[in-house]
């Protein structure tokens, strides 16, 4: 196990540093002066050369690639040129809101998709499953953005249940602020469910055909408790590797869903900065999500050694 | 009264060009304390009629005629009172014990959860229970201990865990679908031994499905030859192999690699069936073993009749065979 | 060979699929428009005509009008030359660096194979639109730099598939047979392995093609791809977004188009794997 895990830690380390480097050399490559961008074709050029300096960036490649990875560690991320703020302050405004989006986004797409992965392979044929089916072709094929506009165009404007964009704010209590969260959550939400949906009915008609279910019913379980108890552990493992792989699904969806919806979130945020050359902001949240789905898929992999006890205790017959 | 009094039991399987007969008429009995052999090859339906007693037939299969148990029709009951009899009355044990267990639950849990489901038993005495069980079957709690898991197992000691588990409650009947088939031919011996073992120590009735006439002449009171879906000869061991009257029994027995009086030392070719089992779907009338025959007579496309030689020794054929098996 | 012998079946026995038969009609419908629209339209879509904005349909404009006196059918048309000819590069980017790596992978195993899978797992960990943004930012935006940002995100997946399959392919009696006649790797990969994991690329190939169409439409919704005056499905989504209010129906039928060319797709890719699966296993 203490291998298992020393092995996965160093991959890890490995791959957020690559990761790092890759960022970090992207944004190199980046046309375009920020110093001449902040002050304007019309400054004169002592003072660019003087704002150059003061950002550094008249430094040695490598020696500002340590600096951002030495500022990343102890958190001293550099301040946004285009808000004026630390980039620090910037983002623990906008966790605010694409956290409770995520989270909100994820138990939906699992609420929903698991009851009717498992309840399509229970009825596996019938037309229950063929309808299910039918909903998660469907859901595949439905670009969130375009969901997203349908959500607005019925129940803000139709109906007029929640607001049609924009964020309510936190100080203005929970409610309205879950209230504007809950359409972009949906529309976030139900690709990943169809594809969910999918993957979890598929591991469990594959379950339902294992051998241990048969011995199960032969000891005198009913169809459902040979199900619930014996195939729904080893149905999770698939399940839950694609879990892991949506989370980096999401984050790239809530960069347009926040777009749709005008809030003020990291997605938001990271597109702004984009467009306008904001590079400290940009090269410091990018890293930041990239480090999020490495450790979400970090964390997934250990999730198997707690699931299959196979690959904690290793070893065969004797 | 028998335990087990199968009659005429018919099990029919749903395909696209209409229902095809897997099982056709079969009559079958067991007493309590015996010990059945049932026989025959690959495809002669001998796995489904195990799993048309336990009640867990495909979901497009349909059973007709009567199973009783104890006198209990099985298939007029519904299904949740199967429920109560599996694992509780009547046990069975697969062919494959790398894939029968559950790899993520420890062993002590499989053992006892039958324990659990039919007398309710807390989990301690549950788990206590199981570890005697599994000491019983060669696997004593010191090297095998109630949390390990069924990866860290042999094959041969997976399959005594099933037994233990499928012995748990004691149940009347024990179906052993070809139990050593998947298992090297050392601990083939070992495992059977244990079945023997329990079946006389638990006075349990046994229905053992296999296709090795060996393990028959060993370990079987009774014998039961299928072919295609019938029974086709039935009797005491002892009688039968002492005088094998269908000759699809006769041709079994021949290709026995240690079949006796092969005469010549140093290895003759195994004597071989020509020809193969029909598929379900396309069964010829009459006798189904008529084609392949070497005693066929034309009488043979008629539905061959039942004939008693000795003491409840019987054979479905027209024109059976007398004397010793000849090689 | 037997990957010949499975097409031929297979085609002949397209029928016996549902999914194929739907899914083919669906995708070679849009194939025929895109194809179409490269020479022809019904009205120019660089033509605004203001006084003829937002109509309804009717005999001239089959869909009606956009905001810019636009002829909605002719957009619709471009639109989707645009995406599928975007989605198909991108696929052919992706099976053009991905499957020699896989199979350079299966092939060497050890320290190459090491690599590639380093690099994949990194590759994948990587939010794909995310990273898509960024290169299309960098670099400019416009219908080459999304190609080649969605392309970049298809080796990964292709490079798996190859490995995968061909690893398994390494295995088998008539590879080994091959190798022990002193055939070199590089001849047994064309000869034996590539042509049995066709089917499975053409599998994998068609679900990218999909997911394709689904990436250039949000890098154009972002303003990131194709850029106007050109037609997108995905730009026409995001002016309709502005007039949500008053014309619902210019957000409503590029949304369909992409849906429906995705479905088609899908179908497509899962009636495929119905047919060319088990006849390969068969042929084997």
């Amino acid at each position: 196990m203490s291998v298992f895990l020393a092995k996965r830690g160093l991959a890890l380390l490995l791959t957020l540093l690559v990761a790092s480097l890759v960022v970090f050399l992207v944004m190199e490559v980046l046309p375009g002066d920020p110093a001449l961008i902040i002050l304007g074709t019309g400054a004169q050029d002592d003072t660019i050369a003087a704002l150059r300096q003061q950002m550094g960036l008249d430094r040695p490649m490598m020696e500002r690639y340590l600096a951002w990875l030495g500022g990343l560690l102890t958190g001293e991320f550099g301040e946004s040129y285009t808000y004026g703020k630390p980039v620090l302050t910037l983002i623990g405004e906008r966790v605010m809101v694409s956290l409770p989006l995520a989270v909100m986004a994820i138990v939906l797409s699992t609420a929903i998709a698991l009851p009717l992965g498992v309840a399509a392979a229970a009825r596996h044929g019938r037309p229950a499953d063929v309808a299910i089916m039918g909903f998660v072709q469907l859901g595949v094929a439905v670009p969130n953005f375009w969901f997203a506009m349908l959500l607005i165009l019925f129940f803000a404007v139709n109906l007029g249940w929640v607001p049609a964009g924009g964020f309510a704010g936190w100080e203005e209590g929970a409610l309205a602020a879950l209230l504007s969260l809950l359409l972009p959550a949906i529309a976030l939400a139900l690709p990943q469910a169809a594809i969910l949906a999918r993957v979890t009915r598929s591991s469990v008609l594959e379950v339902m055909q294992e051998d241990y279910v048969r011995t199960a019913r032969a000891k005198g379980l009913t169809r459902g408790q040979a199900l619930w108890r014996h195939g729904v552990r080893n149905a999770l493992i698939p399940v839950v590797t694609i879990m892991g792989l949506q989370f980096s699904f999401l984050l790239a969806g809530t960069i347009i869903i926040e777009n749709v919806f005008y809030l003020p979130g990291l997605g938001r945020l990271i597109f702004q900065a984009i467009a306008q050359r904001d590079l400290v902001v940009v090269k410091d949240l990018v890293i930041l999500l990239a480090a999020a789905v490495i450790l979400v898929n970090f964390l997934v992999d250990l999730s198997y050694a707690l699931l299959d006890p196979r690959l904690r205790l290793g070893g065969d017959g004797h | 009264m028998a335990l087990l009094e199968i009659r005429d039991l018919t099990v029919e399987i749903a395909t696209p060009e209409g229902p095809v007969a897997i099982l056709e008429s079969l009559d079958l009995t067991l007493e309590s304390g015996r010990s059945l052999g049932l026989v025959g090859e690959s495809g002669c339906g001998k796995s489904m009629t195990a799993l048309a007693v336990m009640g867990l037939l495909p979901k497009a299969a349909r059973a007709h005629g009567t199973i009783r148990l104890g006198g209990q029709d099985l298939l007029a009951l519904p299904e949740e009172a199967l429920c109560r009899l599996r694992g509780r009355r009547m046990a069975m044990i697969f062919q494959e014990p790398m894939t029968a267990l559950n790899p993520v639950k420890p062993i002590g849990q499989q053992v006892a959860e039958s324990l659990r489901q039919h007398l309710g038993l807390a989990r301690a005495d549950a788990e206590a229970r199981a570890a005697k069980l599994l000491d019983r079957v060669g696997l004593p709690q010191a090297r095998f201990p109630l949390g390990l898991f069924p990866h860290q197992l042999s094959g041969g000691q997976r399959q005594r865990v099933l037994i233990a588990a499928a012995m748990a409650c004691g149940p009347d009947l024990l179906i052993a679908d070809e139990p050593t088939t998947a298992l090297d031919v050392t601990i083939q011996a070992q495992v059977l031994d244990l079945i023997a073992e329990l079946v006389e120590s638990e006075g349990l009735a046994l229905l053992l499905i296999t296709h090795d006439l060996g393990v028959v002449a060993e370990m079987a009171d009774d014998v039961a030859v299928m072919y295609s879906g019938r029974i086709v000869e039935a009797g005491p061991a002892t009688a039968l192999f002492r005088q094998m009257a269908h000759p699809y029994a006769r041709g079994l027995f021949a290709a026995m690699p240690q079949a006796p009086g092969s005469g010549e030392e140093g290895g003759t070719r195994l004597a071989t069936i020509p020809g193969r089992v029909p598929n379900p779907a396309e069964r010829p009338a009459g006798c189904a073993f008529a084609p392949r025959c070497p005693h066929r007579l034309p009488g043979c496309a008629f539905e061959p009749p039942i004939e008693h030689l000795a003491d409840a020794h019987w054979v479905r054929c027209l024109a059976p065979r007398r004397g010793a098996p000849a090689p | 060979m037997a990957i010949k012998v499975g097409l031929a079946a297979a085609l002949a026995e397209s029928g016996k699929s549902r999914a194929f038969v739907i899914g083919g009609a669906i995708s070679g419908f849009f194939l025929s428009i895109a194809l179409l629209a490269l020479v022809w339209t019904p009205h120019s879509v660089f033509q605004m005509a203001i006084r003829e904005k937002l109509q309804g349909p009717s005999w001239s404009h089959l869909l009606g009008t956009d905001h810019f006196g636009r002829d909605l059918l002719s957009m619709l048309m471009v639109g989707a030359s645009n995406s599928i000819g975007v989605a198909v590069v991108a696929v052919a980017v992706g099976l053009a660096f991905g499957v020699p790596l896989g199979a350079l992978a299966a092939a060497k195993r050890g320290w190459i194979d090491e690599v590639v899978m380093r690099f994949n797992d990194f590759a994948f960990a990587f939010p794909a639109l995310l990273s898509a943004v960024m290169i299309t930012a960098v670099f400019g935006p416009g219908g080459v730099n999304s190609i080649i940002a969605i392309g970049i995100f298809n080796i990964p997946v292709f490079a798996r598939v190859t490995r995968g399959g061909a690893l398994s392919l390494w295995q088998r009696e008539y590879v080994l047979a091959a190798r022990v006649a002193g055939k070199g790797t590089t001849r047994i990969t064309i000869e034996h392995i590539l042509p049995n994991i066709a089917s499975l690329l053409i599998v994998q190939g068609t679900i990218q093609f999909a997911l394709g169409i689904l990436a250039e439409a949000g890098l154009s919704y972002l303003g990131l791809g194709t850029q106007p005056p050109l037609p997108s499905w995905g730009k026409m989504l995001a002016e309709a977004q502005t007039m949500l209010f008053l014309a619902p129906q210019l957000a409503i039928l590029p949304g369909l188009a992409i849906v429906l060319s995705v479905l088609g797709l899908n179908l497509l890719g899962d009636g495929l794997r119905d047919l060319l699966d088990p006849r390969l296993r068969r042929a084997r």
